[in-house]
């Protein structure tokens, strides 16, 4: 049986046994949700190039087929760094917190491996859609006020932008001669099927102007959600653009090249502004999170290799920086009980390590050199440079903003007069942030790390 | 006719044998009726069910001009059994909730469900209308069945009066093909139509396929021959309304797919676009009304008319996968409509039905059944990981390959709509009640919720249609 069975099937068991004991403890969740990262770091590089393929439904040729290269490795880790880290920092006030919620976390991660390792097109497109219905369940039982229209509208938002991939789905299937669901053997220039997958993806990740659902679902969802949704399933869409976008359709991709780009750059911008113009921090991150995604998606767009492995690794740089970042918002919320700037102030004084750790995500988060997000951000900016540099001034732009908005943010919540005095990080949220710290500070020194992985066999 | 024909009758003769016997013990010893008719209409269908296995095929020639027992026949009325013991679990409660004979009811149940397996068996237009004609009969009984509900009465009339004007469609349409062709064998049709000529012959001909098509319109409950279906689901009790959901819509899908894929292929592509736009109008007015719903039953009404339109991709698609896409999307359609009915059932405590706000509270009340009630819903709007996806994947396969673009994607953006409502009634079922949420208890019906939940589990993790074709 080939071992990467194991991969898939492991979050899937760990669901069921957590759905099966309701009373389960958070520590109990803390050992499931380690198996998978010590799964991966098991084999860690030999990952690469494993497969698995049975025939699943043979009267519509659909096969179980998955496999391993460098980037589903690199997303699979990003998975397995993230779950963790939301089982060990889920709020306590929360009394819900159950096996049903550390079930329903572990399906999740089930379905985005599986996702991430699928080479079927049927079984991505099942993947792609299935992650959705978790994530709406964890909208509709853990969230916070408002958050039952936050997730009703998150969910047909998201059907709508997939409601046509069944039949974008068959059409490739008849395109290709050998009638085959096989990812890498499709092919097709047809430009409805390319708008159709195009705007799935778009509508998940989001791309400007598909974010209509994404201030509320972000800020109105508790922590844990917010995270899974901005860390991990935003990087679904970016992986499918990759998969699907770049492989099935490269002509295409280059052909809307310009529209695409004017797409993300106008995103990457407007969720700046947005950001900045905010007096809720948990929006001006939501918001800073929409620029960021956009940011990774001009990468992508740009359509060269540079920009496209900057995109890459840029998507798992933002999936730690942002999980950093909302992890500091709801740390902040527990305590001040608001999101609103204007409930804090000064809570340097009283919190300095939040307010230490918070400096180094800031920072991380507006590219400085040494954190993670500086070489992503330079390798999507060299790439979209030698395709044109004005499209690079644009984006460079961002940057610029994003250094507004996100001291703006500091400077909000910890400095200036000290309005309130609040509690320290407990052991427990420390921890989180040491290992999110020790991914930034490794990833921004040693880039290669991540880097040698998305050219194993791009 | 031998022995060996009875044999190979012997399905229906069960059924037969079990409705005669639960009538005799009602007339004669009303007292036990109540208890025992469920076991014995539960004894025959299994007897069925089983004989349907292994009985032999008839060449008697008294029989085979009239009945075609191929393997739609066995798979469709293998489909029609699981319905009728779905539906006998069903009604446990409302027995018990409504204190009223049961005896009747079996007997209606077990008639119907012969009318729904001469449908599948039939090789001819009159062995399909009698088909179809036994199984209404029942049902405009059925639908009254709550004699004191005014609503019930009345549509059971709206059911008769209206059935009728479907039946007499029908009935007219198959003397009209008569007069053109001179036989009402499935089998020469294909044959007949080759050699018409005349203009006399040709209209009469085309005027009696428009007038069955009509017909089973009517019993398919499609758009714009849906208005009898909310009202008559609504009058209803709860699993009057689940068999008719279910066995109405199998009995006239069954009969298009024994006219019109089995016996009369792709005869005209002017039929089949003519089927392609009635299956769009149906499945864009059944999603629209039932966002407006607030009344399960009759929400179920809109939204199995919406299914309705569904089905009507794979009959507007020509081609050989088309039955079994037919036959399988009506097997999780089936199961996942029993399923979210049989959570209604615990909810259903007087003859109003149950509303979408009392569901609040389900999910802290009876997790299980929460789950049940979210899955089969979810089935129902076909978002994976459930079979409902596949079923659907199925028929846009069929309808695709039959050069459907158009039709596959104004279906595929009906779904869009449908996940609105489908999802409000997940998020009422997950939302806390303050009055706290009682259900009814019944042993029996928490049995078949669990098989319809493990039925539902099962198609989901192996949804292969294979085994249909």
């Amino acid at each position: 049986m080939p071992e990467l069975l194991s991969l898939f099937f492991t979050p899937f068991i760990t669901a069921l046994f957590s759905f099966g004991q309701p009373g389960m403890q958070r520590r109990q969740a803390l050992i499931l949700s380690m198996i998978m990262p010590i799964l991966l770091l098991w084999k860690n590089g030999a990952w690469i190039g494993e497969k698995a393929t049975y025939a699943w439904i043979p009267s519509l040729s659909i096969h179980f087929y998955l496999s391993i290269d460098g980037v589903s490795l690199l997303f699979l880790l990003l998975t397995a760094i993230v779950i963790p880290l939301l089982v060990l920092t889920s709020p306590e006030g929360n009394q819900k917190l159950s096996g049903y919620f550390f079930g329903t976390l572990f399906f999740v991660q089930g379905l985005l491996g599986g996702f991430f390792m699928a080479s079927d097109l049927v079984l991505f497109t099942l993947f792609w859609e299935g992650m959705l219905l978790p994530a709406y369940f964890l909208m509709l039982l853990y969230g916070g006020e408002g958050s039952r229209e936050a997730a009703l509208r998150f969910l047909v938002y998201m059907i709508a932008g997939s409601c046509l991939l069944i039949a974008a789905v068959l059409a490739l299937y008849f395109a290709v001669p050998e009638h085959t669901f096989a990812i890498e053997e499709l092919h097709s220039t047809s430009r409805w099927v390319f708008a159709v997958f195009m705007l799935a993806f778009a509508v998940k990740t989001p791309l400007f102007p598909f974010h209509a659902w994404l201030p509320d679902a972000y800020t109105r969802s508790s922590a844990s959600v917010t995270i899974l949704l901005s860390a991990l399933l935003s990087k679904a869409g970016i992986y499918g653009i990759y998969r699907i976008g770049i492989k099935v359709f490269p002509e295409l991709m280059q052909e809307f090249s310009f529209l695409l780009l004017l797409l993300a750059v106008a995103g990457t911008l407007y969720g700046a502004f947005a950001a900045f113009g905010q007096t809720d921090f948990k929006r001006v991150i939501a918001y800073s999170s929409l620029s960021h995604v956009n940011f990774i998606l001009a990468g992508l767009f740009a359509y060269n290799s540079t920009a496209s492995g900057g995109a890459l690794l840029q998507a798992f740089n933002h999936g730690i920086t942002i999980t950093a970042l909302f992890l500091t918002v709801s740390f902040l919320a527990e305590r001040l009980h608001s999101t609103e700037f204007s409930a804090a102030g000064g809570l340097s004084k009283s919190a300095r390590q939040l307010c230490w750790f918070t400096m180094l995500f800031v920072l991380a988060s507006i590219a400085v050199p040494g954190t993670n997000n500086f070489i992503g951000e330079l390798l999507i900016l060299f790439g979209v440079f030698s395709l044109n540099i004005w499209w690079a001034v644009l984006l460079g732009l961002s940057l610029i903003f994003s250094c507004a908005y996100m001291l703006r943010f500091m400077h909000k919540l910890f400095f200036g007069p000290e309005r309130i005095k609040i509690e320290d990080l407990t052991g427990r949220e420390r921890t989180a942030f040491i290992v999110l710290s020790f991914f930034i500070l490794w990833l921004g020194v040693y880039p290669s790390a991540a880097l040698n992985l998305i050219q194993a066999k791009s | 006719m031998t022995l060996h024909d009875y044999f190979s009758l012997s399905p229906l003769l069960f059924l037969l044998a079990g409705s005669l016997i639960i009538l005799f013990i009602e007339s004669f010893f009303t007292s036990i009726s109540s208890k025992l008719s469920p076991w014995i209409s539960l004894t025959s269908m299994l007897a069925a069910a089983l004989s349907l296995v292994y009985a032999p095929r008839s060449d008697a020639s008294l029989l085979t001009p009239w009945i075609e027992q191929d393997s739609f026949y066995k798979i469709a009325s293998m489909l029609s059994l699981g319905i009728g013991i779905a539906t006998l679990f069903l009604s446990d409660l409302v027995f018990k909730q409504f204190k009223r004979g049961r005896g009747e009811f079996d007997v209606l149940l077990l008639t119907s469900l012969m009318g729904l397996i001469l449908v599948a068996l039939s090789a001819d237009f009159l062995t399909l209308f009698l088909g179809l004609e036994t199984l209404s009969l029942s049902l405009y009984v059925l639908v009254g069945y709550m004699k004191d509900w005014e609503r019930s009465s009345e549509a059971s009339i709206k059911y008769l009066l209206l059935g009728a004007l479907g039946a007499s469609f029908l009935v007219y349409g198959i003397a009209l093909l008569y007069g053109a062709i001179g036989t009402s064998h499935f089998a020469t049709l294909s044959k007949s139509y080759q050699t018409l000529s005349g203009m006399q012959s040709i209209s009469l001909f085309w005027g009696g396929v428009i007038f069955v098509t009509v017909g089973l319109c009517f019993k398919a409950a499609a758009v714009p021959f849906q208005f009898w279906a909310p009202d008559v689901y609504e009058g209803a009790c709860t699993p009057v309304t689940a068999f008719m959901s279910v066995g109405v819509k199998s009995g006239a899908f069954f009969a298009f797919a024994r006219v019109f894929l089995l016996s009369f292929n792709g005869f005209h592509p002017l039929w089949n676009e003519g089927i392609a736009l009635i299956a769009v109008i149906t499945l864009i007015f059944g999603n629209l009304v039932a966002l407006r719903q607030l009344n399960l039953r009759r929400l179920f009404a809109y939204s199995g008319i919406s299914h309705t339109g569904f089905l009507l991709v794979a009959v507007a698609s020509p081609g050989p996968s088309a039955v079994p896409a037919l036959l399988f999307y009506l097997i999780v359609y089936a199961a996942a409509t029993l399923g979210a009915f049989a959570v209604i059932c615990f909810l259903d405590k007087n003859e109003g039905g149950v509303y979408i706000h009392d569901l609040k509270g389900l999910s802290s009340a009876h997790p299980y059944l929460a789950f049940l009630f979210a899955f089969s819903i979810l089935t129902l709007a076909g978002l994976p990981p459930t079979a409902g996806f596949f079923a659907k994947f199925y028929l846009f396969k069929t309808a695709l390959e039959a050069g459907q673009l158009w039709l596959v994607i104004l279906a595929l953006l009906s779904t869009a709509i449908a996940s609105v409502y489908y999802l409000r009634l997940v998020a009422a079922a997950y939302t806390p009640s303050v009055q706290g949420q009682e259900l009814l208890s019944s042993r029996k019906l928490m049995f078949g919720a669990a098989c319809f939940g493990l039925l539902l589990f099962i198609l989901s993790l192996y949804p292969d249609a294979g085994f249909l074709g």
